[in-house]
Formats: C-alpha cells, sequence, structure tokens
C-alpha cells in the first residue's frame, strides 16, 4: 500500500435497478478525505444498495467512483480492500471458532505457510497498543460479546492499512455505551486524518454527535445532503421520510371495537447469536383494529412476528388472546383463529415440495372436511377447496398439483394469503405483506386486508413501508430497539415524530 | 437445461396428472438402477467376468425358479421391516440410523420372554398368545429403544445419526453381554445363546411357500406404514415437518409428539423384526442377531426414497440380488462380497441422482405408436 | 499368567491399549480432519477395510509391508475422493453418501479380497523397545508397532499445524464458516475434497494395521467397527488431535481390558467394557447439548450435525 492517510470517496451519478425495482436512481454523493459521513435512510431508501455498489458486491448500471481523486473501477470487496476501502456489514464475517489473533491474521491477503506467531504477535500486540480499545487476542471469536465483535471487525480493517471505512449499521448489536466507544474511536481516528468514515445509520443522536456531514436517500434517490452542523433532527427526519401528505387511507367503514382480542405483554426475546431482540414490547389490538408497527427493520420486528408465529420462544412476557393465555398449540390456535403470514412466506409459512393444494390445507387437514374424522384424508375434497380459493385470490398458474416452490414469489404470497384469510380468522398477524409485489397484487393484498378488518378480525401489521402503514392501520406504533418507542392513532399521527421514534434510541 | 420428457399415453386431466407424477417419481430411482446395473457390468467385465451371465444368474437365483422366489422372500422380510425403520423417521425429517440396535434389542425381549411362556406351549390358543405377547414385547423394546435418539434430537438437539449409531453399538455389546452371560443357556456350549424357545412357539411359515409368517408381518406394516403416512392427517403431518419445520411451527403442529411416535414406530418394525428372527429362525437369541439386517434397511429406504409402499419392491430386488449370491458363488466363482459391491453401486448411483430429482425435468420425446385418443399431452410444468 | 496378578494386568493392558488403538488414532485423526472442514464421513469403515485388504495385498505382491501401508493410504485417498465429490454435488445427503461408502467399501475389499484370505503376507516389524528384557511380559508390552509412534507423532504435527500453517488455518476457517472462508478467497469444496482424501487415507492405514500387524491378517470378520465409531470419537475429542490421541488410547484400553481380565480369569462384562467408551461419548454429547445453545468448539459448518 503506498498511499496512507485518510482518502476521499466521490460517487456520481450511481444508477441501479433490479429487474422492475428501481434501487438507485441518480444519486451523487461527496465525502472529503478525514471526514465521518452519515448516510441516512429509509428502508428500501437505497442505502445498503449504495455501498454494496461502491464496494464492489453489485455492478451498477451507472455511475463512476472517484477515490481520492482517480476513477476506479473495484470489482469486489477483496479488490477493494486492496485499494484500502473495507466495509463492515451488519453481519459478522469472523470465524467463531478461531481467536482473535488467528482473525487478524487471516484476513491478510497473502498469509505465509508457515506462520511465525512470535512475528505477528508481536506485529498485532504493537498494532493493539496504538488503539484505544483492547480486544483479547486469544479468546476465540464465539465466546466474544456482540460489541466486542464489532470492534474485532474495525481493527481487522485498520490492521489491513484501510483509509475508507464503511459501516452498515455499527451500533446495531451495540449497548449505548460501546456505540460511543466504538464511534468515539472512529471520530479520533478521522480527526487525525488517518481514516475517512461513511457509515449507514438510522439514529440522529449518533449523527449529530459524530458525524461532519450526511446524505440523506429516499426511495433511492438523493433527498438532501449537508453539513451537519447545518441541518436539525427535524430536518433530516423529514428528508427520510419526506413531507408529502399521508397516501389516501383506504376507506374504513367501522371504528373498532372496544374489546381487546391480542394482548401483548411486556415480552422479551433473544436472537439465534444470544442478542436480545425484543426487550420488553407491550401492545393491544382490539377487533376491528388494523394496528401497525413502523420501524427501521433490524429493531425486533422479526423475532416480534416469530414469537407470534410460535417459531420463537419468548423468553419472558405474555400474550393473551381474549384475554386468555395463549401457548401456541394446534387447538388453541384453531380456537381463537389465530393466523399468521410471515415475511419470506416460502422459508416461514409454507413448505416448498408439498403441492399448492396440500399447502392450502395446512390449517385445517386434520378437521372435516379434510379429513374424515380427523384422521382420513379427502384429497378430492382438498383439492376442490384449492381450486376456489386458487381463483378467489388469483393464484397463477392455477394448477394446484403444483409443488409450492415453483410458484413465483407473489404468487406464493398470494397463495399463503389465500389460506389465512380463508374460515374462521379472528387475529392476523402480517409481516411485510406486499414486499416485492406489483403494483396490482399490493392492491389486491391491501384491500384484502381492510376487508379482514371491517369484517372484525384484529390484525398487527408489521410492515416497514411507512406509506402502507399510514394506508391500512388505525393506530401506529413506531418499534425501536426492541422495544414500542411511539403510539399514536392514525389521525393524530405526526411524521415527523415517527421519524425521530425511528431514528432515536 | 438438456431435459427428457417421457410422454404417457393416458389422458390428460387429473388421472392422467397423478400418473404423470408417479412416473417422475419412479423415473429417477429407475434410471439410476439402470446406471448402476451398466456401471456393475463394466466392473464385471473389467474383472474378466462375463456381465451378461452373471446378469443371468442373478435373474435365476432372485426370480428365476419358485425355490429362488422363496429364498428371495426369505432375504427380503426382515428388510421390510428395517427398511421401515429408517423410512418412518425420514419421512418426519430425522435421519435415525438405528434400526440394528432396535432390532437387536427386540430380539432380546422376545428371547427372554418366550422361555417364561413355555407352559403355554401346548394348546394351541396358549401358543397363540404366547406368540402374540413375544412379537409385541420384540416391538416394545424396540420402540422404546428408538425413541431415545429422537427424543435426544427434540428435547436436547442431539444429533440423532450420531446417537443412533452408538446406540447401535450399546444395543449390541449389552446383547452380547446377556447372551454369554446371565441369559445363557447352560446346555448352549460352542455357541452361546439364550434359553431356546419350545418347539410349539416358534412361528410358523406362511401356508403355501417355505417362508416364515414374517414375510407377511413386513408386508402389512409395509402397507399400513405406506397408507399412515399417504393417507391420515399424521401423515399429513409428518409430510408437513420434514418438509419445513418453520410451516408445521407455526400451523401449530406438536412435533415433539410427532417424532415420537414415528420413532416408536420405526423402533417397533425393527424390533418386529429381530423377534421375528429370534422366533421363525434361529429360535434362541444369539450373536448373529446382529446380521448387519438393520444397516441394510438403511439402504432400502433410501431406495425407495422413504416412501413405505416402494419399500416392498425394493426390499424384493435386494432380497433377490442376496439370494442370488449363492448361484454367483458356485457358477462364477464369485466371491459372496459381489452382492455388496452391487448393492453399493445402486446406493451410490441412487443418492447421485437425487441431485437431479425436481431440478432437471425429465423430458425427452419418446414418439409411441399410440392410437390418438390415449396420447396426452406432454406434462408441462 | 494368573500369578502375577496387577502387574499381568497392567502390562497387559498396557501393550494391548497401544496395539487396539492403533487403528482408532489413525482413523479418528483422519476424521477430525474431514470434520474440521465441515464435513462428515460416515463411510470410513468402508475406508479402513478397503485400506486393509489393499495394505496385504500389495504386501503381498511386493514383499515389504510398508508398501502395502502406501498402497492403503492411496486406495483411502481414493475412497475419500469419491465421497467428497458426491457430497459437493446439491441436494445429496452427506449422511447417506457415507452409508453408500461403507457398503460399497466393504464390498470391494471382500470382493478383491478373496484370494488374499490363505496367503501369508509380511507383516510390519515391531519395535523392541527392550529387546534384552529378561521380564517377559514387559518385554512383550515395549514390543511397539512403528504405526503407533508415526500416528503420536502425527497427532502432535497436526495440533501444530492446526494452528501454525497456512493450510491449517484455511481449514479450520472453511470447516467454521464456508461465507467467511469465500469471502476471503478461499473454494471451501477444494478444502474439503484434500481433506476428505486426507481422511480417507489416514483411515486407510489404520486398515493397513489390521491386516499387517494385529491381528495381522485378512479375512472378513478384520474390522470391528472402528471406523464407524471414530465418528464418536472425534465428537468425543471435540476434535482436538491431541484429545483424539488420548480418546483412541482409551478407546484401545477399554477394548484390551477384556482380554487381559481374562488373562487372569475374569471372564465377565468383556463387552460391557466395550461399549463403555460409546456410552460415556453419548453420555458427553447428551451433556453438552442444549436446545438453544450455541455449542462453541464444533467446526461451525457441521452445522445441523452438532
Amino acid at each position: 500500500m503506498t498511499a496512507s492517510g485518510a482518502a476521499s470517496l466521490e460517487v456520481a451519478a450511481m444508477s441501479k435497478r433490479f429487474g422492475a425495482n428501481i434501487a438507485l436512481a441518480d444519486v451523487d454523493m461527496r465525502v472529503p478525505a478525514g471526514t465521518l459521513h452519515a448516510l441516512l435512510g429509509e428502508n428500501g431508501a437505497g442505502k445498503s444498495t449504495l455501498v454494496k455498489c461502491i464496494i464492489g458486491s453489485y455492478r451498477a448500471d451507472q455511475g463512476d467512483i472517484l477515490f481520492d481523486g482517480r476513477e476506479v473501477a473495484i470489482n469486489g470487496p477483496r479488490a477493494a480492500r486492496a485499494l484500502g476501502l473495507g466495509m463492515v456489514y451488519q453481519h459478522f464475517t469472523l470465524v467463531g471458532g478461531m481467536t482473535v489473533a488467528e482473525n487478524m491474521v487471516m484476513a491478510r491477503p497473502k498469509i505465509p505457510t508457515i506462520v511465525n506467531w512470535r512475528a505477528e504477535r508481536r506485529a498485532l500486540e504493537d498494532f493493539m497498543a496504538r488503539m484505544p480499545f483492547r480486544v483479547p487476542l486469544d479468546r476465540r471469536v464465539a465466546t466474544l460479546a456482540a460489541g466486542e465483535k464489532q470492534k474485532v471487525e474495525i481493527l481487522k480493517l485498520l490492521y489491513l492499512g484501510c483509509r475508507f471505512l464503511i459501516l452498515d449499521e455499527p451500533t446495531a448489536v451495540l449497548t449505548p455505551t460501546e456505540a460511543d466507544e466504538v464511534l468515539r474511536f472512529l471520530r479520533d481516528l478521522v480527526e487525525a486524518h488517518k481514516l475517512t468514515v461513511l457509515m449507514i445509520t438510522h439514529k440522529f443522536r449518533e449523527v449529530t454527535a459524530y458525524a461532519d456531514a450526511v446524505t440523506v436517500l429516499r426511495r433511492g434517490r438523493l433527498a438532501g445532503a449537508g453539513a451537519v452542523r447545518d441541518l436539525t433532527p427535524a430536518a433530516m427526519a423529514a428528508m427520510m421520510v419526506g413531507t408529502m401528505p399521508a397516501a389516501t387511507r383506504t376507506d374504513r367503514n367501522t371504528a373498532p371495537s372496544q374489546e381487546t382480542r391480542l394482548k401483548i405483554e411486556a415480552l422479551a426475546a433473544i436472537r439465534d447469536d444470544g442478542v436480545a431482540a425484543l426487550d420488553g414490547v407491550s401492545l393491544s389490538v382490539r377487533a376491528g383494529e388494523i394496528v401497525g408497527i413502523a420501524g427501521v427493520s433490524g429493531n425486533g420486528q422479526r423475532e416480534l412476528v416469530e414469537v407470534l408465529a410460535g417459531q420463537r420462544r419468548a423468553v419472558a412476557g405474555e400474550i393473551r388472546i381474549d384475554g386468555q393465555p395463549f401457548r401456541f398449540t394446534r387447538a388453541e390456535i384453531r380456537r381463537y383463529g389465530v393466523r399468521c403470514l410471515p415475511e419470506e412466506p416460502l422459508a416461514n409459512a409454507g413448505v416448498a415440495r408439498m403441492t399448492v393444494a396440500e399447502n392450502l390445507a395446512l390449517r385445517d387437514f386434520d378437521v372435516p372436511p379434510f379429513a374424515a374424522r380427523g384422521i382420513w384424508l379427502d384429497r378430492a375434497a382438498m383439492r376442490a377447496a384449492a381450486m376456489l380459493r386458487i381463483e378467489d385470490y388469483n393464484v397463477r398458474p392455477p394448477d394446484p398439483d403444483l409443488r409450492l416452490g415453483a410458484l413465483s414469489g407473489g404468487n406464493v404470497q398470494r397463495a399463503i394469503l389465500a389460506r389465512e384469510l380463508t374460515g374462521e380468522v379472528r387475529v392476523l398477524i402480517v409481516a411485510n405483506p406486499c414486499f416485492g409485489l406489483d403494483f396490482t397484487a399490493t392492491a389486491e393484498i391491501r384491500a384484502r386486508l381492510m376487508a379482514a378488518r371491517n369484517r372484525g378480525v384484529a390484525i398487527l401489521l408489521v410492515s416497514e413501508d411507512l406509506d402502507e402503514i399510514q394506508e391500512l392501520a388505525d393506530r401506529i406504533l413506531v418499534m425501536a430497539g426492541g422495544r414500542i418507542a411511539y403510539e399514536s392513532s392514525a389521525a393524530e399521527v405526526d411524521l415527523a415524530a415517527i421519524g425521530m421514534a425511528m431514528a432515536a434510541h | 437445461m438438456t431435459s427428457l420428457t417421457l410422454v404417457l399415453g393416458v389422458q390428460p386431466g387429473m388421472r392422467g396428472r397423478w400418473l404423470g407424477r408417479i412416473a417422475e417419481a419412479w423415473a429417477l430411482p429407475l434410471l439410476a438402477l439402470t446406471v448402476a446395473l451398466l456401471a456393475f457390468g463394466a466392473f464385471l467385465a473389467a474383472c474378466g467376468v462375463n456381465p451378461l451371465a452373471a446378469a443371468a444368474l442373478i435373474w435365476r437365483g432372485a426370480f428365476g425358479t419358485w425355490f429362488s422366489w422363496q429364498n428371495t422372500l426369505q432375504k427380503a422380510s426382515p428388510l421390510l421391516l428395517t427398511g421401515l425403520a429408517m423410512a418412518l423417521p425420514a419421512r418426519v425429517g430425522l435421519m435415525v440410523i438405528g434400526g440394528e440396535g432396535a432390532l437387536v434389542i427386540g430380539g432380546l425381549a422376545c428371547a427372554v420372554i418366550g422361555p417364561t411362556l413355555a407352559g403355554l406351549a401346548g394348546s394351541a390358543g396358549g401358543a397363540l398368545l404366547a406368540q402374540a405377547l413375544m412379537l409385541a414385547g420384540g416391538m416394545a423394546a424396540g420402540a422404546l429403544w428408538l425413541m431415545i435418539p429422537g427424543a435426544l434430537r427434540f428435547w436436547r438437539g442431539v444429533n440423532e445419526t450420531i446417537s443412533s449409531l452408538l446406540l447401535n453399538t450399546i444395543a449390541i455389546a449389552v446383547m452380547n453381554q446377556l447372551v454369554e452371560g446371565v441369559l445363557r443357556d447352560p446346555l448352549s456350549l460352542n455357541k452361546p445363546s439364550t434359553v431356546p424357545l419350545a418347539p410349539g412357539l416358534m412361528l410358523g411359515q406362511i401356508p403355501g411357500l417355505s417362508v416364515h409368517v414374517g414375510l407377511a408381518f413386513g408386508l402389512v406394516l409395509c402397507v399400513a406404514a405406506g397408507v399412515l403416512m399417504q393417507r391420515t392427517s399424521f401423515g399429513f403431518a409428518a409430510s408437513v415437518n420434514g418438509g419445513n419445520p418453520r410451516a408445521a411451527q407455526m400451523v401449530g403442529i406438536d412435533v415433539g409428539r410427532l417424532i415420537l411416535i414415528a420413532c416408536a414406530l420405526a423402533g417397533a418394525s425393527a424390533g418386529l423384526a429381530g423377534a421375528v428372527e429370534v422366533a421363525a429362525v434361529q429360535g434362541s437369541a444369539t450373536a448373529s442377531l446382529a446380521a448387519g439386517y438393520g444397516y441394510s434397511g438403511i439402504l432400502v429406504a433410501f431406495l425407495a426414497r422413504h416412501n413405505p409402499f416402494a419399500i416392498i419392491p425394493v426390499a424384493l430386488l435386494l432380497g433377490g440380488i442376496a439370494a442370488s449370491d449363492g448361484l454367483l458363488q458356485r457358477h462364477l466363482d464369485l466371491p459372496d462380497a459381489t452382492v455388496a459391491v452391487l448393492q453399493g453401486f445402486v446406493f451410490i448411483a441412487v443418492l447421485a441422482a437425487e441431485t437431479f430429482s425436481g431440478r432437471l425435468r425429465l423430458r425427452c420425446r419418446l414418439w409411441l405408436p399410440l392410437p390418438l385418443s390415449l396420447r396426452g399431452e406432454p406434462r408441462d410444468g | 499368567m494368573a500369578d502375577l496378578g496387577a502387574a499381568g494386568v497392567a502390562l497387559a493392558l498396557f501393550g494391548g491399549a497401544i496395539r487396539a488403538s492403533t487403528p482408532f488414532l489413525f482413523v479418528s485423526l483422519g476424521e477430525c480432519l474431514t470434520e474440521l472442514s465441515g464435513r462428515i464421513n460416515l463411510g470410513l469403515e468402508g475406508t479402513l477395510v478397503c485400506g486393509a485388504m489393499s495394505a496385504y495385498g500389495a504386501a503381498l505382491l511386493s514383499g515389504s509391508p510398508w508398501l502395502g501401508v502406501l498402497a492403503a493410504a492411496l486406495v483411502g485417498a481414493l475412497l475419500g475422493a469419491l465421497h467428497a465429490g458426491l457430497c459437493s454435488l446439491k441436494r445429496v445427503n452427506d449422511i447417506a453418501v457415507g452409508i453408500a461408502l461403507m457398503v460399497l467399501g466393504t464390498g470391494l475389499a471382500f470382493f478383491f479380497g478373496k484370494p488374499l484370505i490363505q496367503p501369508r503376507a509380511p507383516m510390519l516389524p515391531a519395535l523392541h523397545v527392550c529387546p534384552t528384557c529378561q521380564f517377559a511380559p514387559l518385554r512383550a508390552a515395549l514390543d511397539i508397532n512403528p504405526l503407533f509412534l508415526i500416528g503420536v507423532a502425527l497427532a502432535f504435527v497436526l495440533r501444530w499445524g492446526l494452528a501454525n500453517t497456512r493450510p491449517g488455518l484455511v481449514l479450520r476457517t472453511v470447516g467454521d464458516s464456508s461465507e467467511a472462508a469465500r469471502a476471503m478467497g478461499y473454494a471451501p469444496l477444494w478444502v474439503r475434497l484434500w481433506a476428505t482424501m486426507a481422511g480417507g487415507a489416514l483411515a486407510g492405514i489404520g486398515g493397513a494395521f489390521l491386516s499387517l500387524y494385529y491381528p495381522g491378517s485378512w479375512n472378513e470378520g478384520l474390522s470391528s467397527g472402528q471406523g464407524l465409531i471414530a465418528v464418536a470419537l472425534v465428537i468425543f475429542a471435540r476434535w482436538r488431535p491431541l484429545a483424539c490421541l488420548f480418546a483412541s488410547l482409551l478407546f484401545g484400553a477399554a477394548g484390551a481390558l477384556g482380554p487381559a481380565l481374562q488373562s487372569i480369569g475374569v471372564h465377565q462384562g468383556t463387552y460391557l467394557f466395550n461399549a463403555a467408551p460409546y456410552a460415556l461419548t453419548l453420555a458427553i454429547m447428551i451433556a453438552s447439548a442444549s436446545r438453544r445453545g450455541t455449542r462453541v468448539s464444533a467446526p461451525g459448518e457441521l452445522g445441523a450435525m452438532h
């Protein structure tokens, strides 16, 4: 590496589309050397796509990258690292079974056949001595806390001589103290002109405390940029969520009833890697009401849906339906009419290798008419019922004997929706129902949800699309950091406040 | 993407689809079987043996004469049951290879219960009762044994393949220990065995065949298991969990119960095989109870793609191959390991073919001169 | 021997343990390498038997037992390559492949080994540590087979290599996280191929021991399941080469305990002694498992395995 010290980065007119989905359109961004730059935006705004195009994981359709003033073509993360451009991802790329020292050495592009550990350790210790935080070199990475792992990821790149560091939500898994430590450290390096940092974040606190400038994306376009000292959090929030009036709300013909159907109290859950995901979530949903949960993804929404779908065990808290404790048995699910439409329906709610007809019967294959006396399957009845639902919900191709895995994403969604909305439904949990669907399918599904609501179903809608929530929900909640951070009825909602709640922590 | 289609001469519509689906399910293993046979033929040729002669001998030894048929059926009987022992948990998503251990435990149980009921040997009704008790005891013991890996997997996350493998060794060791120790018949000098069953309690043969009733048990259980898996809500729930455990969780299927029942049925099958081995063939439990039927059952299950109905023809096939080893030895001077080599080829071919399942659509235009009314639409999709 | 009492038993146990542990040692080190790369090979039993047969045949043909060992290693590597090749196909079940290879390996071994049952092949020489020793049982106990020493050395070499060489570090990376390995530019499939071949070669050598030293002949009852049990051994040893050495000695001692006790007239419980290590492994697996816990020491890519 010939050059040293902080590097600058400039992106001009970057565009990227995935099929019909425009992820980035004509985005410009300038990050001068020796600054800490924040990249803000809602889900789907294009932040991840932008940095992936920069680092070379995606190839942009259009656009130039200037690194240190020179135009470069980066064709992958390793090429980027060779230039001095490194990225720290949201998921850890460390090898859990190896020690910190081994991970640091393995990250190097060239490793000698026989590793001289004495020399390596000396080099590592010298390097660590210059860093404000210590990570024990001989601990196995799998035993480190999330915060320590994050530090190792950063140290790894610095050890490789990184001059420009991109971080994707670096403090998402850190405690506030750890977050301050890490950001303070980065800030010091930036001010010493040793490093330039581009940080994807949605936390205003971090932006105002540590960043020099900010770029805001909205729906793949540049929504605003500027020096942090010139912008207030409210202004940033406005750029993020837009100041246009709320999307037209669908007609609702009835007001929600007074009866509380679903009640969640102090729910707590942990993710697979041990990090706390839900930290005391309490909410309630009445019959005939849609409660929308907004929020940046990664704040516990997925785990909340998993717990409600019976796919994850809560470690604390209570779920009550109709006032009774809910224990996720099939009998109780049937009695209370609990249905669920999770994200990635093929992976979570269906069996790819079974047919559409069989998948449509997943809720009632063990009761008449699909099972005589609860035991003997009547596949002809299943098939006939499936044909009706396929037709009703417009599943294409309309073949009940096709494997579910052979359908396109949108049709899988329709099929699962068909199953979940049929029969006696009283509580419905929905997550990102229109993700990846085209305009017609989206309108269909939203209409169905509204119809269900009008029929008296209690619906909990978790969505990363704020417009969707505004259109459908009677009450809007914001989830941040595993808790409910904001609550209001849809009529009285304050967009700026939502933006702030989503971003505050 | 190359593809082969088999154009079936059947009507379009539901019946045609159903037949087409069955054809698809069978095409791949049959193709694999053909490839394996060809490869084996080449192998024999490379060893200086005439493959066609070997093929003729295998055919004769397996299905050629009435005598060879009975030999085949005899060899196939335990495979029917041990194949189920692998296939049933596999349908629920568990890879349990503990058939050998459950078989041994079942045989042991039968050998223990039998002598205590010697008094019933006098009357016909008493003998029948005693036999029922012996077999039931064998099934119960096997069921309990194979529920262990299932329970360990569900409640403790212990890998069921390895735990069932370990339990096999433990079962065989326990059996050997007991047979040579506490349960040893003082009259068995050369080869240690348990007290032999009274002759009146031994299981008889199927009338008309010189094959013991174990064959009938195997056939009945395979059919029953097939009906259970394909026609009942239990089997449906099993398929759901085997296909996607998360979906099973979401719809509230009681996965623990599913696993325990599947493992219990599997263990009961293997245990029955062991009990039959004692009560119909050996007369007592000896070290030769661990003859490898459990491991052969794994092969049967995979070849049948864990479909209980398909286990019947597969067991017959493997039983036939095993039955022909005598002829191969005598006429071509081939070692009896020849059938094991053939089994290995078939197993590998069928496993490798799995990579094509569902991915490469089998579509080959075979022009059959069929009357127009019978020529169906090519299956699309 | 009865008059020697405890000393006799101890010596017989010592010598027997070293003898019986040698095949376990090689097969477990081989399986350890394979599992560290993230793949489980249940077919080592077939590889072991094939190795035993090839060793015997090669020794017979060439007159040198060491060429037999080499042949066993080559045959083992080939079978390992077959395993790796099959497992690299999508949607193929690794466990089933292992069992298939077990069937094929034993079948091929007994098929080609038929003519090898009668003739006597040259055996591997024993190293007489104390040839002038007066005390006969001590002298016998100190006749150590050279493969054991090679195996011990190998265990140390592997332990060193896994921590201090690039191939070792790459192996562990691939076995822990394919994603991290690919991000670093390593190809997991190739690494697993080499690891499985090495594992097969070592298992073959383990088989060579059986046919060229103890019991020192070729017949169909040669193996007592060492290949299958090596998988359990590796778990018991938590994927550490030195622990594999210790565990092999333990398993070997358990096997040797029976005959040692019989030599002083104790005939009870031999089978249970043999089974004790397996029961112990199962107990360890249960104890270290938990429904939700993340097991720290297992190679990450073994995934649902452990």
